[in-house]
């Protein structure tokens, strides 16, 4: 093989490996080397310029037009409270209490990111439809099938994830999202 | 033999380096894009675009919320600064965000910033002046997105909602 054969292998190779193994670290999910909150993740840096080139390019893959955190906060969760990932031929309960913000909601995804068709019509638990004891708790059901009370539809896809949005975040949750107080997500049984 | 791989092997090296750096930087701009054409196609330039609100049926941006009512203008001040106006909705979240090409937000200014009132947004290049009576937004590309966001709870808010926000504008001046 001659010099420039080599050159021009070694430098082809470069180009094709150097693009694939960022497209496939940018593909490897919203969540990766953030900050962990029991099953849910997220970031302290969406959206602003303080964002390294890699959480850049993985919020515009999964989460464009994401809101810095002082605005809102996204906290993402690929696995029940016991680390098996999220299956949507099971069934959820997800518990919490007061959340440290002015409006909640939490939304059922699957792939990138994209709203699963489900016969009910319904893709996400917003704070206002749930009911609260004097402790502030709630709780909803994330199942395939139809469930008494608040109930989110996972339309039995392979794997989901579920993106709980806290709107204007209290200042210790900005400072501090480790501390923050999340919902539990508690697998009952599968189909 | 080791030799003479070396050099070959090093600069494949760093070509994979430089390859790897630069699809990362390219990502964010290529979805913008993506993006910006999607809402291009549902209206002009430097106008607003009222979406109805998101279903599993009429998703355009990866990660929507259904339970918010979304505005976008995709707007290019190459020609001049473009103007954002922000009717307030009484009693709801609200909020404006400004994207630029690079998918960082310039700006964001919701119900609580502004008290209630109106946003009155100028978004202009390194060039411009912002008109009297408009907040200046220096965005450091002259293309991007203004986005409008309004939470609608309950979900039967949406026709009083909607009628609000669509006397909201974007415009070049």
């Amino acid at each position: 093989m001659k010099t420039w054969h080599r050159f021009a292998a070694c430098i082809a190779l470069g180009l094709v490996g150097g693009a694939a193994f960022a497209v496939h670290q940018v593909r490897g999910g919203l969540s990766d080397g953030m900050v962990e909150i029991g099953p849910w993740e997220t970031g302290k840096s969406f959206g602003t310029v303080d964002a390294n080139a890699l959480t850049r390019a993985k919020v515009a893959l999964s989460g464009l037009l994401a809101l810095p955190a002082k605005e809102a906060m996204y906290f993402t969760a690929t696995r029940d409270s016991d680390g098996r990932k999220l299956n949507g031929r099971c069934t959820y309960v997800v518990r919490g209490g007061k959340l440290d913000g002015r409006w909640w909601s939490i939304t059922l995804y699957e792939g990138e990111g994209w709203l699963v068709k489900n016969a009910a019509n319904r893709w996400s638990i917003p704070a206002s439809a749930v009911a609260t004891d004097t402790q502030g708790r709630w709780s909803f059901t994330v199942s395939p099938n139809a469930q008494s009370g608040s109930w989110l539809p996972t339309g039995s896809v392979d794997a989901f994830d579920l993106t709980l949005r806290l709107y204007h975040p209290a200042a210790d949750i900005i400072k501090n999202p480790e501390k923050a107080q999340l919902p539990i997500i508690d697998r009952k049984g599968c189909a | 033999m080791m030799r003479r791989c070396l050099f070959p092997i090093v600069a494949g090296g760093l070509v994979a380096l430089g390859a790897y750096q630069a699809t990362l930087l390219a990502t964010p701009y290529a979805l913008m894009q993506a993006a910006l054409k999607k809402i291009g196609n549902r209206g002009p330039e430097n106008q607003f675009a009222f979406s109805s609100m998101t279903t599993a049926a009429n998703q355009t941006i990866v990660r929507p919320s259904p339970d918010l009512a979304y505005a976008a203008c995709a707007f290019d001040v190459s020609k001049g600064p473009v103007l954002v106006d922000v009717q307030p909705v009484p009693d709801h979240y609200w909020s404006v965000s400004i994207f630029d090409a690079r998918t960082d937000v310039a700006a964001v200014r919701s119900d609580r910033d502004t008290k209630g009132k109106a946003a009155r947004l100028a978004l202009v290049n390194a060039g411009q002046t912002a008109p009297a009576g408009y907040e200046p937004v220096r965005v450091g590309y002259d293309r991007g997105l203004v986005l409008i966001r309004i939470l609608v709870a309950p979900a039967s808010t949406f026709p009083t909602i909607d009628a609000i926000r669509r006397k909201s504008t974007c415009k070049q001046l």
